[in-house]
């Protein structure tokens, strides 16, 4: 069961985020990022939240300013993936209140921890946000 | 609004010590954030290139500092921009006592290194070292970069503990060593043969998180060995059972579904342990039909469960009532305004067709629909649905919209893909050799670098050799018919080369079928120059075949 990257770019084609469970190097990442956003954002709302980009398929879901996209494995659920992006950024929402893409873009590192709660081995294993957030509040109190 | 909270934002950060961000990261995130162009955001990397490169280098740098300036490192990759001058620093961090500084050096060095980098063996003493931590959070630092750094060679080392930590008394330690026994199988199947049992264990775990961890790993050793694992349906069902009666804590409900995400997990692992198993899907049945029932279809994540079912019911031994159940589902998904559900829909159809093949015809008008929906995607799922419904009733119908389809797409990827899928259905449905053709030749004309070429070739001999017919004259009808489609094609100005050349060699072989000793020649002059093949031509044919002479000199002369 494959979620092969998480990637939040702006509309702009600027990451914010890059997760990748299936390494790729800096060039590889910087094309396919790029060649991504921009058949994201050709489509228009109306439109399917999927898209198929090479042998597999990439999940999206715009919020304000960044697109959330997750590139998945054919046999993933793709309206179950399109959730678990809603589920991260409730995530983010509760630890950041009303999270924006400048939240993330000053604490990168927290928004990592969060994701790395969340997917390990390409696969969902947590989903309870309490279960998530709790480490990284712990670590803020420790700190 | 935004911008008064960013405002607000920066107050608060300014305000903040040594363990808030310095003046200037922000000034570094700000100016980042309000570039125009490329070339300005390379700027300005470059820039912290240079910066960071003179800090890194300087000695006795505060350890909250250093952590600071592997962010911006981070930040330096993300852009696209090489960063590897740090990558040292970031294996540093992580010996750090601090949890929050060695997990960020963790992090940074899953984001830096892939599995196989020399520096890995610097790390791999120091995740040995945490996982013994008396401090669980520490532990769970070096579980998670096991997950990411750990490969083959390296897993013998780190293998022993994370056994030992299966048996942990945080739950979420436990779930992160169940992840970290999967990362091993996933890299080196033959590591853990002989610990697969603790995956049946934890799969008891009176902790949900670990359970729904666990299903990870079992579901792909099912996949490769689905008969050692039927004796886990009535488990798996069990558990299945317990998550939509909601006995799982109120935490893991998601917009108001219960634990949806393990749900999913559960189905799939259903679907494989149930596929071409009567026994094992009669186990099944209920459950998958309980939730189908209650499902909640105002919401997304209700909607990705009934999907699920449905995918779950296609892969079970056929059940008449899960099956009309299903077929509902469906007509809802596509009378739905959503793409998406309209896009799970022609999924969840094509799944069906093969156990229930009427039931395309019941919503042929809402395939059409989503055929001819500027949406690419749900277009595109809508041909794969075709592909599957296709017999030689309607393969002309449909391979005639694949094809006009293909020659809209730009992707060569796919384009290559829907021209093999004409190439399929066209040999396997072909309702006359004529049409055959016809079709074929489309396909190399618009498609011709990008199919096989063994396609070409294989056609080619089977006009040579005919397609068996016993009557002579429709054989050699055939074959001019052949011919003079070939003529008219390489009358195109544009035409990849590839084709032209399939389209030469099929005319000579056409025209000389019977003589295999000139199909041998041509072929060898084919393979060869154009001036000597149609030298060849030129000399030989003319004299065996006079009442083509005329036919021969205008191919030759298009030639050369």
């Amino acid at each position: 069961m494959g979620i092969r990257f998480v990637l939040m770019v702006n509309k702009q084609g600027q990451t914010r985020l890059a997760q990748y469970y299936e390494y790729l190097n800096i060039e590889e990442r910087r094309t396919l990022e790029g060649e991504i956003v921009r058949k994201c954002l050709a489509r228009n709302e109306q439109q399917c939240s999927f898209v198929e980009h090479r042998n597999y398929k990439v999940v999206y879901r715009r919020y304000a300013s960044l697109f959330f996209l997750v590139g998945v494995d054919n046999e993933e659920n793709e309206l179950a993936i399109l959730e678990f992006i809603h589920l991260l950024v409730e995530t983010m929402d509760r630890h950041f209140g009303n999270v924006c893409e400048l939240d993330i873009m000053f604490h990168l590192e927290k928004a990592h921890f969060m994701l790395e709660e969340m997917v390990m081995n390409g696969c969902i294993v947590e989903t309870s946000k309490a279960n998530i957030l709790s480490p990284i509040q712990l670590m803020d109190k420790a700190a | 609004m935004e911008q008064l909270k960013t405002i607000g934002r920066e107050l608060a950060m300014g305000s903040q010590g040594g363990f808030g961000q310095s003046k200037e990261f922000l000034d570094l995130i700000k100016s980042i954030g309000e570039t125009r162009s490329k070339a300005e955001e390379d700027r300005i990397v470059l820039r912290e290139i240079e910066t960071l490169k003179s800090r890194l280098s300087s000695p006795n740098t505060p350890k909250f500092k250093l952590k600071e300036y592997l962010i911006r490192l981070l930040y330096v990759e993300m852009l696209g921009h090489d960063a590897s001058f740090g990558y040292i620093h970031a294996v540093k961090m992580t010996h750090d006592e601090n949890l929050l500084l060695k997990r960020t050096g963790y992090l940074a060095v899953t984001l830096f290194l892939n599995e196989d980098h020399d520096l890995i063996i610097l790390i791999v003493n120091t995740i040995q070292k945490d996982l013994k931590s008396d401090n669980y959070l520490v532990v769970c630092a070096a579980l998670n970069a096991v997950c990411r750094l750990i490969n083959e060679e390296t897993i013998p080392a780190v293998l022993p503990q994370v056994v030992e930590l299966l048996g942990h008394q945080k739950e979420t330690v436990r779930k992160k060593a169940v992840m970290a026994l999967h990362r091993f199988y996933q890299r080196a199947p033959g590591s853990v043969s002989h610990l697969i049992s603790n995956f049946r264990k934890r799969l008891c775990d009176n902790d949900p998180g670990v359970m729904g961890a666990t299903l990870c790993p079992l579901f792909d050793l099912i996949m490769t060995d689905v008969d050692s694992y039927k004796d886990l349906v009535i488990s798996f069902v069990n558990i299945l059972k317990q998550v939509a009666e909601r006995r799982l804590p109120k935490s893991y409900d998601y917009h108001q579904m219960p634990a949806p995400f393990v749900q999913i997990k559960l189905l799939k692992i259903l679907s494989l342990l149930g596929s071409g198993d009567k026994k094992a899907s009669e186990q099944i049945y209920t459950i998958v039909g309980d939730i189908i029932r209650k499902s909640d279809s105002t919401s997304n994540i209700g909607n990705a469960i009934l999907y699920e079912c449905i995918c779950c019911v296609s892969s079970l031994h056929p059940n008449p009532k899960l099956l009309e159940a299903a077929a509902d589902a469906i007509s809802k998904f596509l009378k739905s305004d959503s793409h998406n559900l309209k896009y799970l829909g022609i999924d969840a159809l094509s799944r069906l067709i093969k156990i229930s093949p009427e039931i395309a015809e019941q919503h042929q008008l809402a395939v059409i629909d989503c055929l001819e929906d500027p949406d690419d995607t749900l277009k595109r799922k809508t041909f794969e649905l075709l592909y599957k419904m296709t017999k030689s009733s309607n393969v002309e119908v449909i391979v005639d919209r694949m094809i006009n389809y293909m020659i809209s797409i730009n992707d060569s990827h796919y384009k290559t893909e829907i021209a093999s899928r004409c190439v399929e259905l066209a040999e396997q449905f072909a309702p006359s050799n004529q049409w055959f053709i016809q079709t074929m030749n489309k396909v190399f004309e618009h498609a011709g670098d990008l199919v096989n070429s063994k396609v070409a070739h294989n056609l080619m001999r089977l006009i040579a050799e005919g397609f068996g017919e016993d009557d002579d004259a429709v054989d050699s009808q055939l074959r001019s018919s052949a011919v003079e489609s070939y003529l008219q094609i390489m009358g195109e100005p544009k035409l990849p080369s590839a084709f032209l050349q399939s389209c030469i060699l099929v005319l000579c072989v056409c025209v000389c079928g019977l003589f295999n000793f000139f199909i041998y020649l041509f072929y060898r002059s084919f393979v060869g120059s154009w001036g000597n093949m149609g030298l060849q031509m030129e000399n030989i044919l003319p004299h065996i075949l006079p009442g083509n002479c005329v036919t021969w000199q205008r191919l030759i002369r298009q030639m050369t």
